[in-house]
């Protein structure tokens, strides 16, 4: 059933999981293995229901086996979806992007496995549609007529510099706003074995966090940057959900500070190499320290192989005028599988589902910002 | 004949699977868990979310918000679903319809590159002509007083009245024959040792003192002048500007969405892909000057000189090979500049006779400069 107040789609319980706003059951009976509102659904002719299984669940053999995800597309299929949608996307004059861009997340998700089942994408090129038009008219225009406003008032620099202020802080505000908007949409649109994934954190939390660590960030001239980054990543994670299990995060910023500081002084003497190194360092820490019931995920990124990965992306882009983006981005899924691995007990039985509502807004807010979501 | 297919069915509820045996039928698809339940899904309330593509399970769903789902490992299901059920289940995909894509993709990818190339060499420069010459020039100086706002701060601006009144004299001599234009051009010279000019939107031309002092006579910056007033005229820089947001949305639609390093890449091939314009910007700077020069009835050697000196001095470093750089080459441009020349019959009087170009070049204070 559906939180009236927040909207997440739940089994049937006293009080929502997401807001703690209490729920009514519409027959009265808040039986969780029936539910009534998904039971309308799965009922076959016949009368007897698949009871669930009784046997152990199949993971339990395999409790502390590391587990790992794979991916089984090519930049050949990824990019004849890609260009049959960019050709549609021209004669369009643009319309058909949305819906090329659902047909190639979709192609993304369906072909990345994660023990022995495909990821399901669940966005539609409409909702993309509406979402992109709703973002251009609540944020695109306000902000291009406050940008004409300064134009018109350059000789007057008072009132121009505390409009370039004012700008400053609604960029500073939007942008984790869009950064939650974004995520909340694509996790709700994710599922794993019919299962959705949800982000639940509240965007003004986001909000405040992100112009904090900002502000700190440059009034320490950022040396607090390790920790701020920390901070952001460590709310993203631990709102997340896949149905009902939520993931956690025990990252503390002052364990990458040191590498921080050092990639940062060598960066004119290594010719910045050295924040490809901090990069790789920060991506294993964060999923060393990310979590999911008893499972913890692990990575073996390393510096040298980020850099190649990155150099051999630019370059690709770069020689074929952005045709090659298929490949560079099969490059970087499979980069980011095949350093990663989920340790530990894997307990999937208990797991129920729970799903959210979302709209697209955040998501193209977060076109319009340049504010992409680098997940993995 | 096969009429039994392996899957796992997924409830929607929870993350557990299920094995299952699917038969399809006439009118639905009869599955048969592993404890004996059946489940009765008509073709009608049964939708396609995956197996589209080589090697992609086939995934059923059926219901609202939340689904249920049937997977299929073998794609060959497919084929005898089509076999079995060709009316009520041809919504779903049939595989031995998957051989049409290859012709049709390409096809799509031809038409995107013809389609592109088109708008890179044709479209984008003819669009932004036209736009540019619907740009109010009040907009354009605007503009132009922001730029050389940054380019020539009032502190760093050579003021010399009187030579800059010689200045101001090579640049009405060139003008005059235009009649009525729209632009007041305005030179600012730049104490800055560098050896450049830049031209601004809206008439401003800015002047740094390293060039100044490498032009021997009044003709040889006459030539500097004329290519820099035509970039003005023929609005290269409000061009530059509409070009660089066009071929951005054209990159844009080329390449799908790209984040972190992906976005530099597609930004430096943006960037390369407009040294081109900027290259065919500075040839047509350099032809139109040419007959503005002739035009004003200055000797067009000066252009030239100036042009093969600052070659043979290795200033404005030619070394790139002309597809990396954002001027033509040297060679190339005198050699075109001097076909251009000799197309001329009259022989020009000099210009400003009777003034010493030694010291007009004298125009920024002596202080801290080399002799």
């Amino acid at each position: 059933m559906t939180c009236p107040k927040c909207g997440l789609m739940q089994l049937p319980g006293p009080r929502c999981k997401s807001c703690g706003a209490a729920l009514t059951s519409p027959s009265g009976d808040p039986s969780p293995t029936r539910p009534s509102s998904l039971e309308k659904t799965a009922t076959p002719p016949s009368p007897e229901l698949p009871t669930r299984p009784s046997r152990p669940p199949q993971d339990a053999g395999a409790a502390s086996q590391s587990r790992r995800p794979s991916f089984h597309g090519t930049g050949w299929s990824l990019f004849s979806i890609h260009i049959v949608n960019t050709f549609l996307t021209i004669i369009t004059l643009g319309i058909y992007y949305f819906w090329g861009k659902v047909k190639v997340r979709s192609y993304l998700l369906s072909q990345s496995e994660f023990e022995g089942d495909r990821f399901a994408y669940h966005g539609t090129g409409k909702e993309l549609l509406v979402g992109f038009l709703k973002a251009l008219v609540a944020f695109g225009i306000p902000l291009v007529l406050l940008g004409i406003l300064r134009e018109l008032l350059t000789s007057r620099p008072v009132l121009n510099g505390l409009l370039v202020l004012l700008t400053y802080l609604i960029f500073l505000a939007l942008i984790p706003f869009a950064i939650v908007g974004a995520r909340r949409y694509r996790l709700s649109r994710t599922s794993w074995r019919q299962i959705r994934f949800s982000f639940r954190g509240q965007a003004m939390d986001f909000i405040r966090l992100f112009v904090w660590g900002s502000l700190l960030t440059t009034v320490t001239l950022g040396i607090y940057y390790p920790f701020f980054e920390t901070h952001r990543h460590g709310f993203l994670v631990s709102h997340s959900y896949f149905g009902n299990q939520r993931f956690d995060f025990d990252g503390r910023g002052r364990d990458l500070f040191r590498r921080f500081l050092l990639a940062v002084l060598l960066f004119v003497p290594t010719l910045g190499l050295s924040w490809v190194w901090y990069l790789a360092r920060k991506q294993r820490y964060f999923w060393q320290h990310t979590t999911f019931a008893s499972a913890r995920f692990h990575s073996t990124v390393t510096g040298g192989r980020l850099f190649l990965l990155m150099a051999g992306n630019l370059l690709l882009l770069l020689v074929t005028f952005g045709l090659g983006w298929p490949w560079a981005m099969v490059r970087n899924v499979r980069f980011a599988f095949r350093y990663l691995t989920v340790e530990g007990p894997l307990d999937l039985a208990g797991i129920q589902q729970e799903a959210q509502t979302a709209s697209a807004t955040g998501e193209a807010l977060a076109g319009f910002l340049d504010a992409g979501l680098d997940i993995g | 004949m096969r009429t039994d297919w392996e899957g796992s069915y997924l409830d929607g509820r929870t993350a557990d699977r299920q094995r299952v045996v699917i038969r399809p039928m006439r009118n639905g698809l009869q599955i048969t868990t592993e404890q004996g339940g059946t489940l009765w899904w008509p073709y009608g309330e049964t939708r396609q979310t995956q197996g589209a593509y080589a090697g992609e399970q086939v995934r059923l769903e059926r219901g609202g918000d939340i689904p249920e789902a049937l997977l299929i490992p073998d794609a060959t299901f497919l084929s005898y679903v089509h076999r079995v059920a060709p009316e009520a289940a041809s919504h779903l995909h049939d595989p031995t319809r998957r051989r049409m894509r290859i012709p049709l993709t390409v096809l799509a990818a031809l038409a995107v590159v013809l389609i592109t190339s088109a708008l890179y060499l044709w479209g984008i420069p003819l669009l932004t002509a036209v736009v540019a010459t619907r740009v109010p020039v009040a907009w354009e100086e605007r503009l132009g007083q922001a730029v050389t706002g940054h380019l020539a701060p009032p502190g760093k601006r050579c003021l010399d009245p009187a030579r800059a009144q010689v200045i101001q004299e090579i640049s009405a001599r060139l003008t005059a024959p235009l009649g009525r234009s729209p632009y007041a051009f305005r030179v600012l010279v730049v104490n800055d040792p560098a050896v450049n000019a830049f031209a601004a939107p809206g008439g401003y031309v800015v002047l740094l003192r390293g060039l100044l002092d490498e032009t021997q006579s009044a003709e040889e910056l006459a030539g500097v002048l004329a290519h820099e007033f035509q970039h003005v005229l023929r609005r290269h820089a409000t061009r530059a500007l509409l070009q660089e947001v066009s071929s951005g949305l054209l990159l844009a639609a080329l390449a799908g969405d790209a984040t972190g390093a992906m976005a530099y890449g597609l930004e430096g091939a943006r960037r390369l892909g407009a040294l081109r314009y900027s290259r065919q910007n500075e040839e047509e700077a350099d032809r139109e000057g040419m007959r503005m020069l002739l035009d004003a009835g200055i000797d067009p050697g000066g252009m030239i000189t100036f042009f093969a000196r600052l070659q043979k001095e290795g200033k404005g470093s030619p070394v790139l090979p002309a597809y990396l750089s954002t001027h033509p080459r040297f060679e190339d441009r005198i050699g075109r500049l001097t076909q251009l020349a000799t197309q001329s019959q009259t022989t020009p009087a000099k210009l400003l006779p009777h003034s010493d170009w030694r010291d007009i070049r004298r125009i920024c204070p002596t202080t801290g400069r080399p002799a």
